[in-house]
């Protein structure tokens, strides 16, 4: 038992997964085509893109509510520039003045020590403003259709945004488990004091984590921007609450200390076939959330579980 | 003694822990309108005595008996409705509330049929109190507002509220200023002649004799004596005190070589509220144990040193060198280390593994090109390192931390400052909370670390440690120098004498 909870709180997004999957085969024949798969995973790239960069935040203690609006910034400064300066360069700059976001979130958190959440609230509400007063509180279209590619193009039959969830897998795992700076975001999430008397410096660790989760709603944004052409100052309401839910229902303690990348990766896949299941047998989206929801309640209430099982084994003496 | 007239009686009270006996066999007593100083060591069983009689823990043999009748607390409630009131070092009481809310607190005054709390006739009843005990203070302030001498007064009035018979005092003037102790003085004999019964306990020895009538004495789990302050002396309770302090490590260790080079000069080193103007020289090789009781400066001073607090006035140098220590990275960049006295919140890294716990400060100097990449075979070395050098026992490295003994987990901190090859290294409390065999291990190995030159500074609130780890040992006595023992000279009557004020020597 004690060798299957462990094993859970590796892996139990697998178990989530596969029941889903049980389910949705059930229910339609459809779901096993490669097309499906295939779809399911493009869609899925978004969220886990910003999930990576949310684990992070988590990790470090942190916590960032500002990425929606992060992600709505860079829309509107992308359909803005793309027709002045040109595809690559609107991302480029777009992206960065997302990131920029992240210092300013960062700088605050660090130096005048607030409290994530509301610093992250805040400028959550304040960003938000920027975008729909620099968009005029319009959405704006973009007339190159050729930027639609990084969204709905595919490479050798497969679509783009799966190479980019690829990409920033690997990157994120380099960065969490792989570089000192990953090291230093978990000691400063699990113990700041103790971070700080190991001589590491708290706050530039910090501010390198807001700008990393700008980073990645940065890149969401320009994923999404594409699909839609569109540059949306109100863009995805309520994926900020998404994105928590995979990152959580990925095993990342809230508590801060241990981040799990593959769980991010494994729960976003799982959202995005939940969506797309729901959607294949024509549930109202209003479920959808609701279902989402629903996983993630049951997926704490296990782990409630777990936890105190674990501790009244360890209570009577059992190794664990 | 005759029997009846004692508030409180405990008859062979015992409590043991895993390992340990904390209160051994202890009969004692307080009569009404007494104050009762209980003094001894740290480890003595004070703590775990008055814990018993406040309801936290249930004895494991012995009797309480309160004004005549046997009591037995199930809770901490149980023990305040008998009468009993316990003022704890860290006082409980509600920042965010006023002082009046404090001292009702669970019990306000209702009106609107017991919906609101009555404030008028809340604060009415708070003043009324604090009036009874002449305390200058305002109802309305909150606690997070007043000094702490004023928050040992809210729970002293807090404690009349209850009606209590008893009140038990633990260290109530540590950290209290002169004029506040003779405040404090004031209420605390104003509290006897009104009939209670206290039980104070201090390790300052001079407050016990100022203001107790009587005095017990507390050494290893047993109570050694009981006796009127009148037919005692200072050097009496010192020597039931200490008793033989058992050269247990390394009896002799022979006489160290002659003068050795200086590493860490130190002068007129002053720290906000803990120490003023201190000087002290610490050689390579050496190790250097500062003394001193809670409210010495003790540990300010260390943290300080380390630049986890700043410093007020003083100059540091280190290898000759004038040096500025303003955060923990200077002191590790010039060769300093540090292990925390309070593992748990400024030393674990609990969320993370024994091998990630071990290799933190160092992990970016064992990666490629600037902290890119981990060289885990780097990584694995220092671990199996330091594995072996210091003997930590566990699963592998990937076990998380908090699943190792206490003893194993100040191993890790201790390995996770060599791994830096510092050339000095500052441990505070270094085996508290730790079993008998690995603290002797422990000391064994800070002894072989100073042999092969490593300068070590720390300090202790255990007799044992200070008398026969260091080579020196510094005694602070709020927040100044009070007395410097060598190997040859160290005494340790005198050094508890020293930590608590008695600075005439035991054989004075």
């Amino acid at each position: 038992m004690i060798r299957f909870l462990k094993l859970y709180e590796k892996f139990g997004i697998v178990i989530f997964i596969a029941l889903g999957s049980i389910f949705l085969v059930s229910v339609t024949p459809n779901f096993l085509k490669l097309d499906t798969i295939l779809n399911i995973l493009a869609q899925a790239a978004h969220g886990a893109i910003v999930g990576f960069g949310m684990t992070m935040a988590l990790t470090s203690g942190g916590f960032d509510l500002s990425v929606e609006s992060i992600m709505a910034l860079s829309s509107v400064f992308m359909a803005i520039l793309i027709p002045v300066i040109g595809i690559p360069m609107a991302i480029l700059v777009s992206v960065l003045i997302g990131s920029l976001v992240g210092v300013l979130n960062g700088l605050i958190i660090a130096k005048l020590k607030v409290n994530p959440l509301i610093t992250t609230l805040s400028t959550a509400t304040i960003i938000k403003g920027v975008a729909l007063l620099v968009a005029g509180g319009r959405m704006i279209v973009i007339m190159q259709k050729r930027f639609m590619a990084i969204g709905t193009g595919k490479l050798l039959g497969i679509p783009v945004p799966i190479y980019l969830m690829a990409l920033f897998f690997g990157l994120f795992y380099l960065v969490v488990y792989r570089s000192s700076f990953g090291r230093h975001v978990a000691a400063v999430g699990s113990n700041e004091s103790a971070a700080r008397i190991s001589g590491l410096n708290v706050d530039l660790v910090k501010i390198g984590v807001y700008v990393l989760v700008a980073f990645t709603g940065a890149v969401a944004s320009v994923i999404r921007t594409s699909q839609a052409l569109i540059g949306m100052p109100s863009m995805s309401p309520g994926f900020v609450l998404v994105v928590l839910t995979i990152t959580i229902l990925g095993g990342t303690s809230l508590a801060g200390g241990r981040g799990n990348l593959w769980g991010t990766l494994l729960a976003a896949i799982f959202v995005s076939m939940i969506y797309y299941g729901l959607n294949l047998i024509n549930v109202q989206v209003f479920y959808q959330m609701l279902a989402v929801g629903l996983v993630l309640m049951l997926a704490l209430f296990i782990e409630g579980l777990r936890v105190r099982y674990l501790q009244a084994a360890k209570a009577k003496g059992i190794k664990v | 003694m005759d029997g009846g007239v004692e508030r409180l009686r405990t008859i062979q009270l015992t409590k043991t822990f895993p390992g340990v006996v904390a209160v051994d066999k202890v009969d004692f007593d307080v009569r009404p309108g007494e104050i009762h100083a209980l003094v001894g060591e740290n480890g003595a069983g004070k703590s775990t005595l008055i814990k018993i009689l406040g309801g936290v823990y249930p004895p494991d043999g012995g009797q309480v008996v309160m004004d005549g009748r046997e009591v037995v607390f199930s809770s901490t409630h149980e023990s305040l409705a008998s009468g009993i009131s316990v003022i704890y070092q860290e006082f409980n009481l509600v920042p965010d509330l006023s002082v009046a809310e404090n001292i009702f607190i669970g019990r306000e005054p209702k009106t609107f049929g017991g919906t609101l709390v009555d404030f008028r006739r809340l604060n009415a009843r708070a003043a009324e109190i604090l009036a009874t005990l002449e305390m200058p203070l305002d109802v309305k302030s909150y606690v997070s507002d007043i000094s702490v001498a004023e928050r040992q007064m809210v729970e002293i009035a807090k404690a009349l509220s209850h009606d209590s018979r008893l009140i038990i005092m633990d260290e109530p003037t540590a950290t209290l200023t002169e004029k506040e102790v003779r405040k404090i003085f004031e209420i605390v004999k104003n509290l006897r002649a009104r009939g209670v019964a206290i039980i104070y306990i201090s390790h300052r020895l001079e407050e016990a004799f100022e203001l107790a009538d009587r005095i017990s004495v507390m050494r290893d789990g047993r109570k050694v004596d009981t006796r009127a302050i009148a037919s005692t002396s200072k050097n009496d309770v010192i020597e039931m005190m200490v008793g033989k302090v058992v050269k247990e490590y390394f009896a002799e260790a022979g006489a160290r070589e002659a003068p050795r080079q200086p590493l860490l000069e130190v002068r007129g080193y002053s720290v906000a509220d803990a120490v003023e103007d201190i000087s002290f020289t610490l050689h390579r090789g050496e190790i250097l144990a500062f003394a001193g009781v809670l409210g010495s400066g003790v540990h300010g001073l260390l943290q300080s040193l380390f630049g986890v607090i700043p410093k007020k006035a003083g100059e540091v140098s280190f290898e000759g060198t004038p040096v500025h220590i303003d955060r923990p990275a200077d002191a590790i960049r010039l060769g300093i280390g540090y292990v925390t006295e309070d593992r748990k919140n400024a030393g674990l890294l609990p969320a993370m593994s024994v091998l990630h716990n071990l290799t933190v400060i160092i992990i970016r100097a064992l990666s490629f090109l600037r902290g890119l990449f981990i060289r885990d075979a780097a990584e694995m070395k220092s671990f199996a390192a330091i594995r072996a050098r210091l003997d930590i026992k566990l699963a592998g490295p990937t076990q998380r931390i908090i699943f190792l003994s206490g003893g194993n987990q100040q191993k890790v901190l201790i390995g996770r400052t060599l791994l830096t090859d510092c050339k000095a290294l500052i441990l505070l409390e270094p085996t508290r909370g730790i079993d008998i065999g690995a603290k002797a291990e422990i000391h064994r190995i800070l002894r072989e670390l100073a042999d092969k030159g490593l300068s070590i500074i720390l300090t202790s609130s255990e007799l044992p440690e200070l008398v026969n780890l260091p080579d020196r040992c510094i005694v602070l006595y709020k927040g100044r120098k009070a007395a410097e023992f060598t190997r040859a000279t160290m005494d340790s009557e005198k050094l508890v004498a020293a930590q608590i004020g008695h600075t005439g020597g035991a054989r004075a």
